[in-house]
């Protein structure tokens, strides 16, 4: 698929959305009462009496009376979860939030219970952002008690895809290149001396046993044992997500090989852990070796 | 009497973990980045940290502590900049930005080490 | 041996310098000829790191030094830092030059920090950037996830806790609470505090990573016959070596036999005991290498402090702690003070000989100091005349 073409049915499915208008009211679990009022003060270490002496909530809590609580319901009708789903199957999966306005029309009063009704405002894009391609989406809410509307708000998110982060591509020599070779062909290539059959990893021109220069490779079986690994959280390596398992592993050919331990919890790792040989494919000509528990 | 120019003092608030979780915790707020570390952190983030409706809060909590309890607050509008995490200082700043007809609108910004975590104007009619 | 450091210079220890590599060099090496009493017209040699970014024709340049006799660069990262004081001795011992000035200027923190991925080393086309290609593209790809690879063996060879590289920290920032040019000047920190930092690659914490930091520090090296001329009293070379081991790669060694040690740090360790006649029993000041805890213990092994895999033990007995065995980094190391590739570490061990260092050890007797480890590395032994 052309961008374009995602570009257009996105703003497709966005226009749908917006045409369905406002979604239907979401009532708040709880009416507007002080013990939460006193909570959301002592939280936010403001003591202006106001509230308490008048019976009324704080305006910066109108969102809180609808806040979807510790186990949301998926809401078939909230258009800014629709337009994130048309975002996410386009790849736009990260969000974050980029503006919030807020307009109080009056303050709260205890008793009263708000309802909540959004819609879908705008979507705009795409847009190169710091943090990678993306797309602004601009939904307004409005709180109402029984039919009259006592507040708004302007939310705005950037739906955006990280900027794709590029593995490190390994420096060959005309010495290492059969190597490299290998991986892309999902072999696990072994530097042998013709000479003397020494084996060695990694390889080079020359032979450290014998000193010939003759060198050939062997296909490795593919298994190993985790000879000692590493569990990187810091900083950001390119191309992967901490945390993440790097293995040195120990192969029946008798030579030590690192890579990735694919798919691996951290609190799974472990030395002396039977792995099987992966690769991880980057683009046509280069894949990198990895591991997997077996 | 207020005019335009004329500067809030300034506030900081020390951002602890409490202050992060009890805030989300009171606005019903219950992601897991802005309560579960560990969690947070496998999001990519360096800790967990404070939520919108916390930092709409905030910015509230310092205009009113400036303008007096009687104030009342009409809007709120802000933009999201950088996180703010547990043992920064985020320190906010305000200044009128105009005063007309017993109301005015505030500039308000509040930053950490990272930068500006939040800007914005408040309007609000004074008592 | 017949050579001495007979000057140290530094620049403040910040986290940014706000002026260029050059100009700290250029001042550190300024503050160490004023302290030896000497001048830059008295200057004939200079050396370097190859990882330094100012050469030493424009450390010349700046310091108006008319001619050079000697100069050279010595590689490996931090593994030069003994090094480069190594061959300022040969060439005065040689004749080569009269009065040899070593340096290192860094913007670490403020400018090209190492502690990131390197995609300049990682795509070099040379035998370094090859090297690169066995762990960089695999995502081993900083020096502490290089250094966790060989701390998860040795605790699993040798069965310690990583409490013990928690002592290691504990005591360079102990010695930095009491150090005013120290970074962590007045910041120590307990056990339970390093164990609770965070992960930066397992078994390594934020806390067993040495800082960053920006500075520079220089060394001004004589014969030990003219030395006797100078304000302050020499700091005699009485070893001075340099080591690599088998199949030695920087930083990423994986592939020789034992995986749990430093043996480049053993063949250092028998050339200074054979060359000074002094053994491990003589030591009681040893500045070691610490941009990564872990490789202390090595150290402590390699140098024969105690038995290969009892650094832990050695260390859980109280041996780096106030009355133990050994005064470790007494200026902070670079976990505490700063991180200038391990010169400021020999400009302690200079200290530690004149008798004026903030933590001074009485009658300190030989000190110790060695250089980068994971890497090619060098050390010295430094006494009173």
């Amino acid at each position: 698929m052309s961008a374009s073409f995602v570009d257009a049915s996105i703003l497709d499915e966005a226009k749908r959305i917006i045409a369905a208008g406002e979604s239907p009211p979401r009532v708040a679990r709880d009416a507007v009462n002080l013990p939460m009022v006193r909570n959301w003060l002592e939280a936010m270490g403001d003591d202006n009496p106001v509230y308490e002496r008048d019976g009324i909530a704080p305006p910066a809590m109108t969102q809180v009376w609808t806040m979807r609580g510790l186990r949301p319901v998926p809401d078939p009708h909230d258009p800014l979860a629709a337009m994130t789903a048309v975002l996410d199957a386009a790849g736009f999966t990260s969000v974050v939030a980029t503006n919030c306005e807020q307009t109080y029309h009056r303050y709260l009063r205890v008793g009263e219970r708000v309802a909540v009704r959004g819609r879908l405002v705008d979507v705009t894009g795409p847009k190169r952002t710091a943090l990678g391609e993306g797309w602004f989406v601009t939904t307004e809410s409005t709180w109402y008690v029984g039919t009259e509307p006592v507040a708004t708000m302007l939310f705005r998110v950037l739906k955006y895809k990280p900027a794709p982060q590029a593995v490190l591509r390994p420096v060959a020599s005309p010495d290492t290149e059969f190597f490299w070779a290998g991986t892309v062909k999902g072999e696990l290539r072994i530097w042998r001396c013709e000479e003397c059959g020494a084996l060695r990893h990694p390889p080079g021109p020359s032979c450290p046993r014998c000193g010939a220069m003759r060198p050939g490779y062997v296909v490795a079986a593919g298994t190993g044992t985790v000879y000692s690994y590493v569990v990187h959280h810091h900083p950001q390596v390119p191309g992967r997500k901490a945390p993440f398992v790097v293995a040195l592993v120990e192969l029946p050919e008798g030579v030590r090989v690192v890579g990735e331990l694919l798919d691996c919890d951290p609190a799974e790792a472990r030395i002396g852990a039977p792995v099987r040989v992966d690769f991880v494919r980057v683009d046509a000509s280069l894949s990198l070796p990895a591991w997997r528990l077996s | 009497m207020t005019a335009a120019g004329t500067a809030l003092p300034e506030w900081s608030v020390e951002i602890t973990p409490t202050l992060v979780v009890s805030t989300a915790i009171a606005t019903r707020d219950f992601q897991d980045v802005h309560h579960d570390r560990d969690r947070s952190v496998q999001r990519g983030g360096k800790d967990i940290f404070l939520n919108i409706l916390t930092t709409t809060g905030l910015v509230q909590r310092y205009v009113t502590d400036w303008a007096g309890p009687e104030a009342v607050v009409g809007r709120i509008a802000i933009r999201l900049g950088v996180p703010c995490y547990p043992y920064e200082t985020l320190t906010f700043t305000g200044t009128v930005a105009e005063v007309a007809g017993g109301e005015c609108v505030v500039d308000v910004a509040g930053r950490n080490s990272l930068g500006a975590h939040v800007t914005g104007t408040v309007r609000v009619r004074l008592p | 041996m017949s050579a001495a450091i007979v000057g140290i210079g530094a620049t403040e220890f910040s986290k940014d310098s706000g002026r260029s590599e050059l100009k700290l060099a250029v001042e550190a090496v300024r503050a160490a000829l004023a302290d030896a009493g000497l001048a830059p017209s008295d200057v004939d040699g200079l050396v370097t790191f190859t990882m330094d970014t100012s050469t030493e024709i424009a450390v010349a340049r700046e310091l108006g030094v008319p001619e050079l006799t000697f100069f050279g660069q010595v590689g490996y990262g931090g593994g030069a830092a003994c090094g480069v004081v190594q061959q300022a001795m040969l060439a005065v011992d040689a004749g080569l030059a009269d009065v040899v000035v070593c340096y290192r200027a860094l913007n670490e923190r403020s400018g090209r920090r190492f502690g990131q991925v390197s995609h300049a080393l990682a795509g070099a086309s040379t035998s370094s950037g090859v090297d690169a290609g066995w762990h960089y593209p695999m995502g081993l790809a900083t020096p502490a996830a290089m250094v966790a690879m060989v701390a998860r063996r040795y605790l699993h060879e040798y069965g310690g806790s990583t409490e013990d590289f928690g002592r290691v920290a504990v005591a360079s920032r102990r010695h930095a609470a009491t150090n005013p040019h120290a970074w962590f000047y007045e910041r120590p920190i307990t056990l339970a505090e390093h164990q609770a930092s965070r992960w930066i690659a397992e078994p390594l914490r934020l806390l067993d990573c040495c800082q960053e930091s920006d500075g520079a520090v220089a060394l001004v090296v004589t014969r030990l016959d003219r030395a006797r001329d100078l304000p302050h009293p020499p700091a005699v070379i009485r070893a001075a070596a340099q080591g690599s081991g088998p199949d030695q790669y920087v930083m990423t060694s994986y592939y020789r036999d034992d995986l749990a040690g430093l043996p480049e740090m053993g063949v250092v360790a028998r050339q200074l005991w054979r060359r000074s006649g002094y053994t491990p029993d003589d030591v009681r000041v040893a500045v070691l290498y610490d941009h990564f805890t872990p490789y202390v213990l090595m150290q402590l092994e390699e140098l024969g402090f105690c038995p290969r895999g009892e650094a832990g033990r050695f260390l859980a007995d109280g041996g780096v702690e106030p009355g133990g065995r050994l005064v470790l980094n007494p200026h902070g190391g670079q976990l505490g003070e700063a991180y200038i590739h391990g010169v400021n570490g020999i400009a302690e061990a200079v200290r530690q000989v004149r008798g004026t260092a903030v933590n001074q050890v009485p009658d300190p007797g030989p000190v110790l100091v060695t250089a980068g480890t994971g890497v090619p590395t060098s050390a010295l032994i430094l006494t009173s005349p």
